[in-house]
């Protein structure tokens, strides 16, 4: 399939994928080789588990990370990290407290070459509604994302549908503020339409979102997580209507990553996570006209 | 590379004290995903062969530093990695016998991204247990 002007999702690995062999079975720059075996060049890491010495990483950290950065041809492409709300038993933290943080966090992408941050907001409710003062500290660092070229992207993930209050007040705050500095990760557990596999976490009744629901987000959207839960043996994933959903991001021109991410079973087992995506890796090329 | 298990073999041991054994120690990595701001720990328990430390009979050390177990929630710009385990020391006036000793530790953090109701939930899903070998 071709739409033309040459824009399509490009793809990459969420390192989270990883999860249950990181420091244990896997270095950082196992996962890195790893990555490059599959051709997956964009790169998300999680700032608190994958910086050595977060928030403050060694110079010999830094040298190795750019050294590998270019070893495995691997671009990185969203920074994942946190304003942990309930950082303190008890209280929430202020609008300055969470602006003072998000910068630290802002500056720190900014030097390992990140230029989205998927920006993971405190809750408060069963919705995944974000702390009532996000608007405030958001603002507050916009021009500071300008400044350091980093694009602050809350994660859209389920229970919380494509079509929802939560959405409808992110896209009024980018309207708003007019920012190019704010936006959105789509994860695409958001859509799925398939149960998830048996011997995995039990599905709860749900509701998801149809394929239809995300064109309208790709203008504020500056990264996708390519969930997952299974690939089949023909490449199949099977939770999710993988072909359907890229068909949309090509036919909308979205020129953005999909970073695979792994959250099925066995991700402990040695070489079953990679296996998976490899195989998801595939599938996406594939989908994508890559081959 | 770090073991699997939360609870680490290889620290296990007693504490000398001016020629006398004042308690163990025992190392504990996260086996969360990511790694915490000390002031999202909770205190931590530790059950031997079913006697029970907690409260101020536990010190953690993180990155060297010692923390009162109180003292942790104060700490919001220490951050506890993935790839370091902490140390937690344990009083006991004796130390522990050589041998096999049943071992479990609980604790729990903060989720700030998780509903409040559930805000320790994922650190409270599988309990750390394992019977180790003490030597020294």
């Amino acid at each position: 399939m071709s739409y033309s002007n040459g824009i399509k999702p490009k793809r990459g690995v969420a390192l989270y994928s990883y999860l249950g062999e990181f420091g244990t079975t896997m270095t950082l720059e196992d996962m890195l080789a790893d990555m490059h075996g599959m051709g997956a060049e964009g790169l998300e890491i999680l700032a608190n588990s994958h910086i050595d010495n977060y928030p403050e990483p060694t110079d010999a950290w830094l040298e190795n990370w750019f050294k590998m950065l270019e070893k495995y041809k691997i671009k990185p492409v969203e920074y994942g990290h946190w304003v942990d709300s309930r950082l303190y038993p008890g209280r929430e933290l202020s609008t300055k407290e969470s602006y003072d943080r998000l910068l630290k966090d802002i500056k720190l992408a900014n030097k390992l070459g990140f230029t989205v941050m998927r920006t993971k907001l405190g809750v408060i409710d069963g919705a995944l509604t974000p702390v009532k003062n996000w608007r405030e500290f958001i603002e507050m660092a916009l021009p500071d994302a300008e400044k350091y070229n980093v694009r602050l992207c809350p994660e859209i993930h389920h229970p919380t549908l494509l079509k929802s209050q939560m959405i409808d007040n992110y896209i009024d705050f980018i309207n708003k503020t007019k920012t190019k500095y704010f936006g959105l990760t789509i994860d695409f557990g958001t859509m799925q339409t398939n149960p998830l596999p048996s011997n995995w976490m039990a599905a709860a009744d749900s509701i998801f979102s149809p394929v239809e629901d995300l064109a309208p987000l790709l203008p504020y959207t500056y990264a996708c997580h390519a969930k997952f839960y299974n690939m089949s043996d023909d490449f199949v994933e099977t939770t999710t209507p993988y072909d359907k959903i890229i068909e949309v991001l090509l036919k909308n021109n979205w020129g953005g990553y999909l970073l695979s991410e792994y959250e099925g079973p066995n991700q402990d087992v040695p070489g079953y996570t990679s296996d998976q995506l490899r195989k998801h890796q595939l599938m996406m090329k594939r989908l994508l006209g890559e081959e | 590379m770090l073991e699997k298990d939360c609870i680490q073999s290889k620290d296990f041991r007693n504490v000398w004290t001016g020629g006398q054994k004042t308690g163990f120690q025992l190392s504990i990595r996260l086996t969360y995903y990511r790694g915490v701001w000390l002031s999202q720990l909770r205190p931590a328990t530790v059950i031997v062969d079913g006697e029970k430390f907690e409260n101020d009979q536990i010190t953690w050390t993180i990155g060297g530093t010692v923390y009162s177990q109180e003292e942790l929630k104060y700490y919001g710009d220490v951050h506890w990695g993935l790839l370091k385990p902490a140390v937690l020391t344990i009083k006991k006036p004796g130390g522990l016998a050589t041998g096999l000793h049943d071992v479990e530790v609980e604790f729990a953090y903060s989720s700030s991204y998780m509903p409040p109701e559930m805000d320790e939930l994922l650190s409270k899903l599988t309990p750390h247990k394992r019977r180790l070998v003490l030597v020294n």
